[in-house]
């Protein structure tokens, strides 16, 4: 037969799971605003039922455990939106500081072209015209300033690039010891018993961190999580982790080894490292190579054009450009070779009121070169292919911020800690606190009763 | 179903959606540019470049060409004065041809007569711009200078080459002729006639005055062709800038449905921007404070 007791008991119980239902709710509040927190649930069963003589009751509350609420597959999805984001977020900041360079400013090589094809329309009708002249090799200096600076533009953006590289590898280094860490506390028993709670919490926000950074695969295994980058070097394993490392290459650019020294740069994908290295390796140098064609071969077919006619003097045209031999470089090296406007071989026939070589001049601006394309035809084109770059990597950026966002209100649907909810709980818990505190002292003044009786 | 209460996230992307939408409006009514930087529209930044070449050219075709109307202007108006003078001297051959001159009159007729060819002459040094117009591209010397050696009493300096001059892509127009073949042509020497009758007025022989003023004559036609050229080219250059004010405009139209916006449109872009920001903003200040928490009493 049961007793107060059974029924105190059953008082005590209860109190104690509503303290750690209020425990779960005030900890949900407290870190409503902690990124990566997971709501916690407390989670109850009844208790087996007494069965004397022949009478069933029931035996009351037990706190199972305070089970965390997440969803594994949405953290997938939202580590490999991050590595995308990552990537292409780093490439369109980086391709908004080289695009600055090709925008119509002024200064840029498009109008530095139109200002030197029309000196040099000025200098057909003004062939002795000592201003004239001197105004055709200021539009030539602007030019070449023009490229340099281009050039430039595009190796500092390559610079820029190169040192988040390391910058990045070091962050990498960072978390993936941090999440060796944590993962040495979540032995799969741990896992099992109590499903990680708040230190797996801190260990996926630091995973969706580390994706941001670098596009990683995740597996289990039996001494917990596997973190590998995308081409398979191991980056964590249970609790170890393992260093990556940038050493300077051959190229001059910081090359990324894993903990073996395999050079993997170029199987890096994914994240704000990936993103750095292929407009590094891949984006700017295409860009460069453009660039330095076209500077080496609208130089080779002006200089060939200044050849063609005579100088002031009546001296057959020197070089107007002077550019490195090969084509790297041209851009950044193109300088003007002349240093007085008399020595514009203007003249066709040798006399200085000549005008006949002009005409070859600006066919060198307008005249296909061996790329197939004029020299502004060439420009362009590079132009567009700028603008493309950068305006698909906005694209893409806030293409993938959109889903990102989608993706994490699932997420905070299912994890997210709602103040609402948590109130709710609140009243709930304390009116069943207070309930459990009167059966407690209801018992207590039965039990009074019950010895005052005896005695 | 659970839904997502944490609202924070998706108000901020709203407000930097409408805050971007606001800040493009602004710079598009401000600057009347749609397109400020290559990414804003790759295709058209690119052709802006030719658009660019093509609209400074043009500006400089068309100072070309004012260049050069005032040259073949004064050209030409330096021909027909050569041919009212030639005319003149036409007048005086024939006078000092019939015959009944006085030695002392021919005389004064060959003086008369050496006063056009002096005036002839400074017309073929005609100095416009900083360059002599009739001496080749030679136009940086006196194209004839006095030379009592040279048969027909001047040294031609220039040369037989004429400069042809940009006033379009790939159009280039020679504006000048030289001397050579202007005043000095062997074939119809406008000096050499003109000294030629000087020296047989000199002589006094009137057959051989006839003869010099036939050529005189002959040159005044020959005068005439030339003017004729220079004519043709003022009408060619006029007619090239009607044609490059027309391109200049088609090019303006172009640079502005590539890259300029519509004033109209910003503007009502622009409106609908604030619009939408301030409901954004109205919106999120009238979501964010509300939790269950603002309809329960406080704890007694």
């Amino acid at each position: 037969m049961s007793g107060l007791n059974t029924s105190l008991s059953i008082g005590v119980q209860s109190l104690e799971a509503s303290e750690a239902a209020l425990n779960a709710t005030s900890n949900n509040i407290a870190n409503a605003n902690t990124p990566g927190y997971t709501r916690e649930v407390a989670q109850f069963s009844e208790n087996q039922e007494n069965l004397i003589g022949g009478v069933v009751s029931g035996g009351g509350v037990s706190l199972d455990s305070i089970q965390s609420v997440r969803d594994q597959l949405l953290n997938l999805q939202i580590q490999q939106q991050n590595s995308l984001q990552g990537s292409a977020d780093t490439q369109s900041s980086i391709l908004q500081q080289i695009q600055n360079n090709f925008s119509s400013t002024g200064s840029d090589i498009g109008s530095a072209l139109s200002a030197f094809s029309s000196s040099l329309a000025q200098l057909s009708a003004n062939p002795s015209n000592g201003a004239v002249r001197q105004s055709v090799l200021s539009a030539g200096q602007n030019l070449a300033n023009s490229f340099n600076n281009t050039a430039g533009g595009l190796m500092t953006a390559q610079s820029g690039a190169d040192s988040q590289v390391t910058q990045t590898v070091a962050q990498i280094n960072s978390i993936t010891a941090k999440i060796a860490q944590l993962n040495a506390q979540l032995s799969p028993s741990v896992m099992a018993q109590q499903n990680g709670g708040t230190v797996q919490d801190q260990r996926d926000e630091l995973v969706q961190q580390l994706s941001q950074l670098v596009g990683v695969s995740i597996s289990q295994s039996s001494d917990g999580e596997v973190i590998t980058t995308a081409n398979g070097s191991p980056l964590v394993m249970g609790s170890h982790s393992f260093q990556m490392q940038t050493t300077k290459g051959t190229n001059g650019l910081q090359q990324v080894l894993d903990s073996n020294g395999n050079n993997i740069t170029d199987a890096i994908q994914g994240g704000q490292l990936g993103g750095a290295i292929q407009t590094r390796d891949q984006i700017i140098p295409g860009f460069m190579n453009s660039l330095d064609t076209l500077a080496s071969q609208f130089a080779t077919a002006f200089n060939a054009a200044q050849a063609a006619g005579f100088d002031s003097s009546g001296n057959p045209g020197q070089a107007f450009f002077s550019i490195p031999s090969g084509t790297t470089g041209a851009a950044a090296g193109i300088k003007v070779a002349l240093t007085s406007g008399s020595q514009i071989a203007v003249s066709s026939d040798g006399t200085a009121g000549s005008n006949g070589n002009v005409a070859n001049l600006s066919a060198a601006l307008t005249n296909a070169l061996p790329s197939g394309l004029s020299a502004s035809g060439a420009y362009s084109t590079l132009v567009y292919d700028v603008g493309n770059a950068a305006s698909n990597a906005n694209a893409q950026s806030s293409a993938v911020s959109q889903s990102l966002l989608q993706l994490t209100n699932q997420q905070g649907a299912v994890s997210g800690v709602n103040i609402d909810e948590e109130t709710t709980n609140l009243i709930r818990y304390q009116t069943s606190y207070e309930a459990a505190a009167r059966i407690v002292s209801t018992i207590e003044a039965l039990t009074t009763a019950t010895i005052n009786m005896v005695s | 179903m659970r839904v997502n209460s944490n609202l924070i996230p998706n108000i901020l992307a709203d407000l930097q959606h409408s805050q971007a939408a606001v800040n493009t409006a602004l710079e598009e009514v401000s600057t009347g540019k749609r397109v400020t930087q290559p990414s804003d529209d790759p295709g058209a930044s690119a052709a802006m470049v030719q658009n660019g070449i093509d609209a400074a050219n043009n500006d400089q075709y068309t100072q070309n060409i004012t260049t050069l109307q005032t040259m073949a202007q004064a050209a030409s108006s330096a021909l027909s004065s050569v041919v009212s003078s030639l005319t003149q001297a036409v007048g005086l051959g024939t006078e000092g041809a019939n015959g009944t001159n006085s030695a002392s009159n021919l005389q004064a007729l060959a003086s008369q007569v050496q006063g056009i060819l002096n005036s002839v002459v400074s017309q073929a040094n005609t100095y416009v711009n900083g360059t002599y117009l009739f001496g080749g591209t030679v136009t940086g010397t006196v194209p004839y200078a006095a030379d009592p050696a040279s048969p027909n009493g001047y040294t031609y300096s220039g040369n037989n080459n004429a400069n042809s001059v940009a006033i379009g892509d790939h159009l280039n127009i020679q504006v000048s002729l030289p001397g050579s073949q202007v005043f000095s042509n062997p074939g119809n020497d406008v000096i050499g006639a003109l000294s030629g009758l000087v020296t047989a007025l000199k002589s006094g022989n009137s057959a051989s005055i006839a003869t010099a003023t036939a050529s005189v004559t002959s040159a005044v036609n020959y005068m005439g062709q030339q003017e004729g050229f220079y004519s043709n080219v003022q009408s060619q250059l006029n007619a090239q800038g009607t044609a490059l004010q027309q391109d200049k405009v088609t090019l303006t139209t172009q640079a502005t449905s590539l890259v300029g916006v519509d004033l109209a449109t910003a503007a009502t872009d622009l409106t609908q921007a604030e619009t939408a920001n301030s409901a954004a903003l109205a919106a999120a200040a009238k979501v964010l404070p509300v939790s269950l928490l603002n309809y329960l009493s406080p704890p007694q």
